[in-house]
C-alpha cells in the first residue's frame, strides 16, 4: 500500500523474488551463450547474444503471462503475482537489449538512420515468407517499455485503474506482435523442425492456460441477480467462511460479503489498487487484505487505515432469517454502513 | 447456525515470511521452472543452425600493395608471388561499417597503392575492408591488363548476398534474419554476389554487375537475401566469377 511514492517498497519477498528473477536471466543467457560457443566454434558472441536476450525475453513474457490465469486456477500461485511487475520491467531490459543489439548489428553503421532502416526493411507486406518481420519486433518493444515506464503505483494513481489496466492489456498485443516477429524472422533463418516446435508449444500453452483460467472463472463467477432495487436475499450467513467472503453479482456489479467477528459486511469486490478480486482476500487484523497486493480496507466502511487513503464503494447489509440481504445500490466509496450482527455471535471487539 | 471456517493459508506479499505450505508449494515450481529455463537455453543453442564458415580478421589489419580498379567494384590487384605477372589475386575492397569504397579509390583506377586492411574470407573469397586514412598512392600500374575468359551465358538461381557479411563478419550474413542488414550493405555500396549451391553442395560466389559491366547500384536492394533466378553473361576474371545480367530482369524465386 503506498502513502507515497517510492521507486521500490522494498520487502523480503520481493528482494527474493527479484533476487530469483536475476540468477535465472543470467544463468539462461550464460548457458545460452556458452553452449552456443561450445557447440559451434564459429558462432559469434553478438549473434549469440542477440539470439540469447530474444529467446530469454519470449520465455519471461510466456512466464508472465501465465501467471495471471495460474493464480486463478490455484491461488497458491499468487506470490508469483505479488511481484509480477519487477518480473514484467525485467522482461522489457532484456528485451530492450536484444533490440538495441540487433539495431547495431543490423541496422547501425550504414546510410540510413537505425530506426528508419527498421521501418523501411525490404520485403513484401503482402506475403509471408517476404514479410518484414523487425517492424513487428519494434512495435512489440514499444508497447513494452510503455508498460515498464508506467508500471509504478505512480502511473497506477494518476492514470486510473481502469485506463492503467487498459493500457496494460496491450502485453496480448505486444506478445502476438513478438509471435509473429520471431515465426516469420528468427525461423526462416533457423528451420529446425524442434524450434517451430518449441514456439507451437509457447503459444498452446499460453492460449491453453488462459482458456483453463477463464473456465474456471465462469464457474467460480457469483450467484448474479440483474435488476434488483431492493434487498437481496443473497446466501445464508453460514455459507460464508469466518474472516472469508462470498461474492455476489448485482446489477451487474460484484459485491464483496465479509464474515469476521460475528459480523458481515458488503464492500465493492473490486480493489482501487490494480482491480484485485478483494472478495478473494481474507481479513486480517480486521482488515479485508486484497489477495493480488495486500490492498487493505476496513470492512464497514471501505476504507483504508491512515495513513493511507483508498476507498472502495460500500453497501448496505442486513441479516434475515439467517441469510444475508445486500441492497444493490453503492454507496460513494469509503461510506460507512453499520455491519449485519449475526445473531448469537456477540462482537469480539469494540469495533463498529 | 453453523461456524463455517476456511483454513486455506494466505500470502501477503509485504509480511515477513509466506506462510509454510504457500512457500514450499511456490519454491518447488519456481525449482522446476529455473530447471526447465537451464535446459531450455541449452536446447535452443543446440538447435541452432551451425553458423558459416568465415573470418573476420578484426582488429589484426595488414599491409597489401597491389593495382586498384574503381569498376565495376572497388577491388585490388595483387600479383601473386610466384605468377608470371598475370596470375593475380582480386580482393574487393569495401570501407568500415556497411559502406563501399568508392569515394576512397576514386580516380586510382590503375594506380599501384599500399595500404592497411583487414580480411574477411571464407573458402569462396576475400575481402579487404580498408583502414581509414592508410591508401597511399606509390605509382601507376606496370602490370600488364588481364584478359577476361568469357564463359557464355549462363542462368543461376542463388540468392543474393552483400559480399562483406557473407565473408565473414556476420554470422549468419545471410538469409531472411540478415536481409535488413544486407539491403543497408547493399546500400552503402557493399559489392552484391549471387551464392549458388548445387545439389551436390558445392558453392559458388559471383560478383554481380549490369549488362554492360557497371555497378547494378541499388537495383538489388529489394531483392537482398532473397532467392533469385539470373540470366547473363558469365566471365572469369582470374580467381573472380562475374555474371553481367540487367538487374531488372532478375527473376524472384520465393
Amino acid at each position: 500500500m503506498a502513502v507515497s511514492y517510492k521507486a521500490v517498497g522494498w520487502n523480503r519477498q520481493k528482494r527474493i523474488y527479484d533476487g530469483v528473477v536475476l540468477a535465472g536471466v543470467l544463468s539462461y543467457l550464460g548457458l545460452f551463450v556458452g553452449s552456443g560457443i561450445v557447440l559451434d566454434a564459429q558462432a559469434t558472441l553478438e549473434t549469440l547474444l542477440i539470439r540469447g536476450l530474444g529467446t530469454c525475453a519470449f520465455l519471461l513474457l510466456t512466464i508472465i503471462l501465465s501467471i495471471g490465469p495460474l493464480a486463478r486456477l490455484d491461488d497458491r500461485f499468487l506470490p508469483l503475482l505479488y511481484n509480477r511487475r519487477h518480473l514484467g520491467v525485467t522482461m522489457s531490459v532484456v528485451a530492450l537489449a536484444h533490440g538495441v543489439l540487433s539495431l547495431v548489428q543490423f541496422h547501425a553503421f550504414g546510410d540510413l538512420n537505425p530506426l528508419v532502416s527498421v521501418l523501411v526493411s525490404p520485403g513484401r507486406w503482402e506475403g509471408v515468407a517476404g514479410f518484414p518481420f523487425q517492424p513487428l519486433g519494434l512495435a512489440a518493444l514499444v508497447i513494452l517499455l510503455l508498460m515498464a515506464a508506467t508500471s509504478h503505483d505512480f502511473w497506477l494513481a494518476n492514470l486510473t485503474a481502469p485506463t492503467w489496466k487498459r493500457l496494460h492489456m496491450l502485453v496480448y498485443v505486444a506478445w502476438a506482435l513478438l509471435v509473429l516477429h520471431v515465426a516469420l524472422g528468427a525461423l526462416y533463418g533457423e528451420r529446425h523442425p524442434a524450434l517451430v516446435a518449441v514456439l507451437a508449444v509457447a503459444v498452446a500453452w499460453v492460449l491453453l492456460v488462459h482458456g483453463a483460467g477463464a473456465l474456471r472463472e465462469r464457474r467460480l463467477d457469483p450467484d448474479s441477480v440483474p435488476g434488483a432495487r431492493d434487498f437481496v436475499r443473497v446466501c445464508p450467513v453460514d455459507a460464508i467462511p469466518e474472516n472469508r467472503a462470498r461474492i455476489v453479482s448485482l446489477s451487474g456489479e460484484r459485491v464483496a460479503l465479509f464474515r469476521y467477528d460475528g459480523k458481515v459486511s458488503a464492500i465493492s469486490n473490486v480493489c482501487q489498487h490494480q482491480n484485485g478480486p478483494l472478495g478473494e482476500g481474507c481479513v486480517l487484523d480486521g482488515l479485508v487484505t486484497c489477495p493480488w497486493h495486500g490492498y487493505q480496507y476496513r470492512p464497514h466502511d471501505g476504507t483504508s487505515p491512515p495513513p493511507y487513503a483508498e476507498k472502495v464503494p460500500t453497501f448496505r447489509v442486513r441479516i434475515v432469517d439467517g441469510v444475508v440481504e445486500v441492497h444493490p445500490r453503492p454507496l460513494p466509496a469509503g461510506t460507512p454502513v453499520e455491519p449485519a450482527r449475526i445473531p448469537g455471535h456477540p462482537p469480539t471487539e469494540a469495533t463498529p | 447456525m453453523s461456524d463455517r471456517t476456511d483454513d486455506r493459508e494466505f500470502y501477503v506479499g509485504y509480511r515477513g515470511r509466506a506462510p509454510r505450505g504457500i512457500a514450499a508449494f511456490v519454491r518447488g515450481r519456481v525449482v522446476g521452472l529455473l530447471i526447465f529455463a537451464a535446459v531450455l537455453g541449452v536446447g535452443l543453442a543446440s538447435l541452432q543452425r551451425p553458423a558459416d564458415l568465415g573470418v573476420f580478421e578484426f582488429g589484426e589489419p595488414r599491409e597489401l600493395t597491389g593495382i586498384v580498379r574503381e569498376r565495376p567494384w572497388p577491388r585490388l590487384e595483387l600479383e601473386q608471388p610466384a605468377g608470371d605477372g598475370t596470375a593475380r589475386s582480386r580482393y574487393p575492397l569495401v570501407s568500415q561499417g556497411k559502406h563501399g569504397a568508392q569515394q576512397l579509390v576514386a580516380g586510382l583506377d590503375g594506380a599501384r597503392v599500399r595500404l592497411r586492411g583487414t580480411l574477411v574470407w571464407n573458402d569462396l573469397a576475400t575481402l579487404v575492408e580498408v583502414v581509414p586514412g592508410t591508401l597511399e598512392r606509390l605509382e601507376e600500374s606496370t602490370l600488364p591488363v588481364v584478359e577476361m575468359e568469357g564463359l557464355g551465358e549462363v542462368t543461376l538461381r542463388g540468392e543474393i548476398v552483400d559480399s562483406k557479411c557473407f565473408l565473414g563478419v556476420m554470422k549468419p550474413g545471410r538469409t531472411k534474419p540478415h536481409r535488413a542488414c544486407a539491403a543497408n550493405c547493399l546500400r552503402g555500396g557493399i559489392p552484391p554476389m549471387l551464392l549458388v549451391e548445387t545439389t551436390s553442395g558445392q558453392r559458388q560466389l559471383w560478383l554481380l554487375v549490369d549488362e554492360d559491366g557497371g555497378p547494378v547500384g541499388e537495383k538489388v536492394i529489394e531483392l537482398a537475401a532473397r532467392p533469385v533466378e539470373v540470366t547473363g553473361r558469365a566471365r572469369r576474371e582470374g580467381d573472380l566469377l562475374i555474371l553481367a545480367a540487367d538487374p531488372t530482369r532478375y527473376r524472384p524465386l520465393g
